[in-house]
């Protein structure tokens, strides 16, 4: 920040200093403005916020506080929107010369924000999803062999032992039909490899995880699109591989096209795509559906700002609709403490606490 | 910021918690989508386009007509029409040599797929040998070509050409899952092939009569499958015969055996593909 400081002059000059450059709605911002080469004496400030008018196209400046450098140093608000905000201050010094400062925020709308109503549920004791016993472990990649003539001289010397890594150590969990359960844990303890295992991509090493019913993975969106196909095409590619039928896609092809906002650029190959693009048409065709089982990973994030809102809204509709079974794995413990039902809590590959949400969280929150 | 009108205009058919197919059919339609990806990732930005699948059989066919002619006995009664003899052999030998080149790398090539989506592995082997089986499909149209410029006569046992063509696949399809697994482990096994196939190419009659093999090697030629489904085919189109019940029983013994053990050891080891790709 100091080097913004020109230290050359003797001009008193000024700049802005924001606590956070970006934050999540409802979360508070400090605004100071910080002289130097000047006592501050005498000087007045005007806080002014200008919020880019996301939705109505109307940019909306907010004279919020005038006041002076020895009484009022700093102004505090909590951004009432999402979206870009200009923060501004005026300063006026003795002189009259007019100097404005200037910093740029962005306010982030929670992802599944607390306006979800999932309603009363009628859960059923029959587990949709159940995990018993897993574990999945890794050979360490430098025991790995690509060759025949390394294999076989490995085998002649029986050297075949092999360096193993417990991804997953014997967790167990039900998951009811309606229910909305986290799995929570810090980063590299296992809820990636948890969450691909339910999802079938990898098979566990030991134990069984039986699923019934229809998933949408929002993990890895996108995969299997081929950048020399057009978006028309790889629509229908990505379709067939999440399994779906031909006529629900030549159904919904036009949502999808709607939903991905990519009405004119149908016959264009993705690698003319930005990535921004490519990453709303995968959202768009995962979610067309209405799966048994929901699974989010909250760190899933694509395209910009405004699709970003538009993914969350879609999701909250798919978590509110009737009968989806809800797997959410997030950072946030406050956002699975509000959604689920009940939490598994993964440590280092190992079951810490399964267990009521309330529960689980406290003692999650506890450790931290 | 326009505001994107999310519902239909007309009611949908199929309800969005139905959208799925049963997990058997769905991967008749991924096959589709995946063939047809290819088909268009072949032939995209090139002028002649699908005539290719024609011209190269037909091309081939004339280079190498004029090469051997001058060293075999074309009145050789064993081959025939030389031309059409080549071509009938080259094709049939080049629907192999694609499906399970392909075939044998599907897996790695799939990897990013493989770690991301559920899947059924068998997939991606088998899609390989059905568009070789495409292509080979195109070809047949420069078989007609040559058939139509000598005046050879297709006769109804050209309707048996299909039963070959499926026993071939179906070898194909073994080979391929047999090939995909264990290149999956072994990256050797890719050049090991291309040195495999190569030899494979001149140990069978493609350009040459078996007349002209030593009495050991036509013995040895009983183990070569490839003989058998060339064989198979050129007694229907350029013999206008029935295939002989060892060369059919040859082809049937072959295929299964080859589905049989690609099928074994592609299911026994396709759990583990996940950690090496």
């Amino acid at each position: 920040m100091m080097s913004e400081v020109d230290s050359t002059t003797n001009e008193w000059g000024a700049y802005l200093s924001v606590n956070r450059k970006r934050c999540r709605l409802g979360e508070s911002v400090t605004m100071t403005p910080v002289l130097f080469h000047t006592d501050g004496e005498g000087f007045k400030f005007n806080y002014v916020w200008i919020n880019g008018g996301w939705s109505n196209g109307n940019w909306e400046t907010t004279l919020a506080k005038t006041g002076s450098y020895t009484t009022d140093r700093s102004y505090t608000f909590t951004p009432p929107h999402p979206g870009t905000y200009d923060l501004c201050v005026d300063i006026f010094p003795p002189d009259g010369v007019q100097f404005t400062v200037q910093r740029r925020l962005v306010v982030y709308e929670d992802l599944l924000s607390d306006k979800i109503d999932r309603g009363i549920l009628e859960k059923e004791d029959t587990p949709v999803i159940s995990v018993k016993d897993v574990s999945m472990i890794f050979n360490i990649a430098s025991e790995r062999f690509s060759s025949l003539k390394e294999y076989f001289i490995a085998l002649m010397r029986n050297e075949l032992t092999f360096k193993e890594f417990k991804a997953l150590n014997g967790i167990t969990f039900d998951v009811r039909r309606g229910e909305a359960f986290g799995l929570v844990g810090t980063n590299g303890s296992g809820k990636s490899t948890m969450l691909k295992i339910i999802a079938g991509v990898l098979d566990a090493s030991e134990g069984t995880c039986t699923v019934q019913g229809t998933i949408a993975p929002l993990i890895e969106l996108g995969a299997g699109f081929d950048l020399e196909l057009t978006a028309r095409e790889n629509i229908y590619l990505n379709g067939s591989l999440l399994g779906y039928r031909k006529e629900f896609i030549d159904e919904r092809f036009d949502d999808i096209v709607a939903f991905a906002e990519l009405e004119n650029f149908l016959d264009m190959p993705l690698k003319n795509y930005s990535s921004g693009m490519v990453a709303r048409i995968a959202f768009a065709i995962a979610t067309i559906t209405e799966p048994d089982i929901l699974i989010v990973d909250e760190t899933l994030s694509v395209g910009d700002f405004l699709f970003q809102r538009k993914c969350e809204r879609r999701i909250q509709e798919l978590i509110a609709s009737n009968n989806v079974t809800v797997l959410l794995v997030s950072h946030s413990i406050d956002l699975v403490e509000r959604i689920c039902d009940r939490v598994c809590w993964i440590e280092k590959g190992e079951q810490r606490m399964l267990g009521p949400s309330a529960d689980v969280c406290a003692a999650y929150k506890a450790m931290m | 910021m326009a505001t994107v009108d999310q519902t239909p205009a007309s009611a949908p058919t199929i309800s969005a918690r139905d959208a799925w197919y049963p997990s058997r059919m769905r991967d008749v339609f991924i096959l589709r989508q995946l063939v047809a990806k290819d088909f268009k990732l072949k032939y995209r930005r090139s002028i002649l386009g699908v005539a290719w699948s024609v011209l190269n059989p037909l091309l081939m066919m004339l280079v190498m007509a004029a090469v051997f002619s001058h060293f075999m006995r074309t009145n050789d009664p064993s081959i025939g029409n030389y031309p059409l003899y080549l071509i009938l052999g080259n094709t049939a030998f080049s629907l192999m040599n694609d499906a399970t080149n392909n075939g044998m790398r599907s897996i790695i090539d799939a990897a990013s797929l493989l770690k991301k989506v559920k899947i059924n592995r068998y997939v991606f082997p088998v899609q390989k040998v059905l568009f070789a089986v495409v292509n080979y499909a195109f070809s047949l149209i420069a078989i007609g070509l040559v058939m139509l410029f000598f005046r050879v006569p297709i006769t109804p046992y050209a309707l048996l050409l299909p039963v070959a063509i499926a026993l071939l696949a179906t070898f194909c399809i073994g080979l391929s899952l047999l090939l995909s697994a264990a290149s999956v482990f072994f990256r050797d096994v890719i050049h090991l092939w291309s040195v495999v196939i190569t030899a494979w190419t001149y140990a069978t009659p493609l350009f040459y009569s078996i007349s002209i093999l030593p009495d050991w090697m036509v013995k040895l030629e009983t183990f070569n499958p490839m003989f058998h489904y060339i064989t198979f085919i050129r007694d229907v189109m350029l013999w206008q015969t029935l295939p002989s019940v060892t060369t059919v029983i040859g082809c049937v013994v072959f295929a299964v055996v080859s589905l049989a053990v690609g099928a074994f050891v592609f299911r026994t080891h396709e759990r583990k593909f996940i950690l090496y790709i």
